[in-house]
């Protein structure tokens, strides 16, 4: 494919009404990484995955340029979720054939590709959950102390015990719980923020 | 303070959530917390539920959190991988010399200074030994070269430009790496881009930009011919060796490997977008005729001094080019010739399929031109610069046609209407061809009946005396609908000779 200058600005010139770039940049930010993911996850090469997660984002910003129709209809981010997450199963749908030759069932049903869709949707959220997650804690790390994030840190992602992490950063253990507690809820806000604003679960 | 432990309880939980304890109750609370395994686990529990918890887990561990730049449109960060007082960082990648007249030593070659840094890396002044020549050497910037598909890329495209062999077109003597970092040699071009000239002396003189047209056109032929599209045609990658009489093409595909890094990175657009088509800009798909619409940005900047798309931000900037067409090159500077502005609105058409379709043709068109203005009387110019021409001699000729059949037109009316009863108006009326042509199905019809029916019309019509009063409202303003819709053909005959 022959790849083109993307940035996210010039997939940016495709959305017109001001109002809407921030919805369209944050989505950019949480969509990119999580098609990429989830063509990695199919055995595809970065380079490979990187063109795929282009292609869909050019698909979907070529339908906000023929929106206008719909604008009653949905809320941007609602109705950009719906076409990406349809965007996106049918680039990695499309995908399949390729490796299913060989396989054992020698006659997929219906069925089969039927639930298949709904494997890949399910696996889809959950990656966009992460996702999400991650643009969360990236959001929101400068809100805190070096400290108190570290306390969250070593003891959530990197699975420490409290005591350890105490040790390290050198706080008292108690501080290390309402540390790592405060970060951890403010989380779970900013990530709530973000499924409100966006109309989906 | 007061060492004594605390009681449990649960609303302490939720006023520390809700920010409201005081700082000796915090303490307290903390205190508390060392030895009391409930108010730990309700404390969790308050701040997320375990789902939330392991979900945090699970998606954070994948990554390290490093703050994504990430702001709306954001001026473009012209250049500069390296602050300029950090040169020696920069440097820090080179291997010790031994001889003290050289900063380094990379590869083979001896780093004798900086000729330049830029959005993608640095270009060092060499002298390869074995030859006993100078050589250029362009080093991937570091953090692009941590990407690994930009590593690829960058090696990739630098062989395939390798491949192109032409005189206006900067030639690699090699491809390589060194301490992870690649590298791509090319001879030491001495001279300025075709940038610095341009902030030194603004505008260009007729035959300097012809000169850099069909030098750079037919840099770009060798290239397309072997499928290799430039993508970022701008003044500063055009170097001029001896003036405007020689001049050779620089980086070649090279803009591919800096996008690839800056996507995975910060999406934030490396150098300028000023020269980029509108299909760059919009992200689509591109071929050769991408470096055109470039080239045309070029040679308009040399015509008037200045970037045709200039906004604030690269996001105005992407704005304009794809919507916006650039200020008339002659209101800027009249001295340019119609011509000229004829074949820079060619490469400048934001319609792929108007363009011109080869980079061949536009150095064959620039070389005619060339030949033009030394010898005007012996040389005509190119067939595509008199089309606009005769086009609008063509234009001008069916205005003129139009408004005197539509004298005809009227002046029939009014010969008829004179006598004329009711009903023979309204007869003539519906014979007019053009009273059909509402829908612009009909309208090719009008068109080739315009010049016969009418006239034929009017030599039937005979003025006939009557006594009839004269119903002067009705003939008003069928002379009114007359003359709308004659200027509503001549729109239309406009748009479709426009089209």
């Amino acid at each position: 494919m022959n790849s083109t200058p993307e940035t996210r600005l010039s997939l940016l010139i495709r959305v017109r009404d001001p109002a809407d770039h921030q919805a369209w940049l944050e989505f950019i930010e949480i969509y990119r990484p999580v098609i990429i993911r989830l063509a990695r996850r199919q055995g595809m090469q970065e380079a490979d995955a990187e063109d795929v997660a282009q292609t869909v984002l050019i698909s979907v910003a070529k339908s906000i340029e023929s929106r206008e129709h719909d604008r009653q209809q949905a809320r941007f981010r609602t109705w950009l979720t719906r076409v990406a997450r349809n965007a996106i199963l049918n680039a990695l749908m499309r995908r399949k054939p390729d490796r299913a030759v060989g396989g054992s069932d020698l006659h997929p049903s219906l069925d089969q590709s039927e639930s298949d869709r709904h494997r890949d949707s399910e696996l889809l959220r959950l990656e966009f959950r992460r996702e999400v997650f991650r643009w969360g804690a990236r959001q929101i790390k400068s809100e805190f102390e070096p400290a108190t994030w570290d306390a969250f840190w070593l003891t959530t992602v990197e699975d420490r015990s409290c005591e350890d992490a105490a040790k390290i950063i050198g706080k008292p253990i108690g501080t290390i719980y309402t540390a790592r507690s405060r970060v951890m809820r403010r989380l779970k806000e900013k990530v709530t923020e973000y499924d409100c604003a966006e109309g989906v679960s | 303070m007061n060492q004594k432990q605390i009681a449990c309880d649960p609303r302490r939980i939720s006023l520390f959530f809700r920010q409201q304890l005081t700082e000796d109750e915090q303490s307290l609370f903390e205190r508390h917390l060392e030895g009391c395994q409930k108010c730990r686990d309700d404390l969790e529990f308050e701040a997320a539920h375990a789902e939330d918890w392991s979900l945090a887990r699970d998606s954070l561990s994948s990554e390290t959190i490093e703050p994504v730049e990430f702001q709306s449109p954001s001026p473009v960060p012209l250049s500069g991988w390296y602050p300029a007082d950090r040169t020696d960082a920069a440097l820090s990648f080179l291997s010790p010399t031994d001889d003290p007249r050289m900063i380094g030593r990379l590869g083979a070659y001896e780093i004798v200074g900086i000729i330049g840094q830029g959005g993608m890396g640095i270009v060092l002044k060499g002298l390869d030994p074995a030859l006993n020549r100078y050589v250029a050497i362009k080093v991937l910037a570091p953090h692009l070269a941590a990407s690994g598909s930009a590593r690829l890329r960058f090696a990739r495209e630098a062989k395939a430009a390798a491949a192109v062999t032409h005189e206006n077109v900067v030639a690699i003597h090699g491809v390589s790496e060194w301490n992870g970092l690649p590298y791509l040699v090319m001879p030491y071009v001495r001279g300025e881009s075709l940038q610095k000239r341009l902030d030194q002396c603004g505008m260009c003189e007729l035959s300097e930009i012809l000169r850099v047209g069909r030098q750079v056109a037919a840099g770009l032929t060798a290239a397309h011919v072997q499928g290799l599209v430039h993508r970022d045609i701008k003044p500063a990658n055009i170097l001029l060796e001896d003036g405007v009489e020689r001049l050779k093409i620089t980086d070649f595909g090279l803009a591919r490997a800096v996008d690839d890094a800056s996507l995975t990175r910060t999406g934030v657009i490396a150098g300028t977008p000023q020269f980029m088509s509108p299909e760059q800009a919009r992200g689509e798909a591109i071929d050769a005729r991408s470096d055109l619409f470039s080239l045309g940005s070029v040679l308009y900047a040399m015509s008037t001094g200045r970037p045709p798309f200039r906004a604030e931000t690269s996001y105005g900037i992407l704005r304009r080019i794809t919507d916006t067409e650039p200020r008339p090159i002659q209101e800027v500077n009249p001295s340019i010739p119609e011509w000229l502005v004829v074949i820079i609105g060619r490469l400048h058409a934001k319609n792929v399929a108007l363009r011109f379709e080869t980079a061949h043709e536009v150095a064959e068109v620039f070389e005619q031109c060339l030949a033009h203005i030394q010898h005007p009387t012996v040389v005509p110019l190119p067939a595509i610069c008199q089309k606009r021409a005769t086009r609008s001699s063509t234009q001008q000729l069916l205005k003129v046609t139009g408004a005197i059949i539509a004298s005809l037109l009227i002046s029939t009316l009014l010969w008829q209407l004179w006598p004329g009863s009711d009903h023979r108006r309204r007869n003539t009326a519906a014979d007019l061809p053009l009273e059909k042509s509402s829908s612009s199905a009909d309208l090719k019809v009008g068109i080739v009946e315009l010049p016969t029916s009418p006239n034929s019309d009017i030599s039937k019509h005979e003025p006939v005396v009557s006594n009839a009063p004269l119903d002067w409202d009705t003939t008003a303003q069928e002379i009114q609908q007359l003359q709308q819709e004659n200027s509503e053909f001549n729109q239309r005959v406009n748009r479709i000779w426009d089209d």
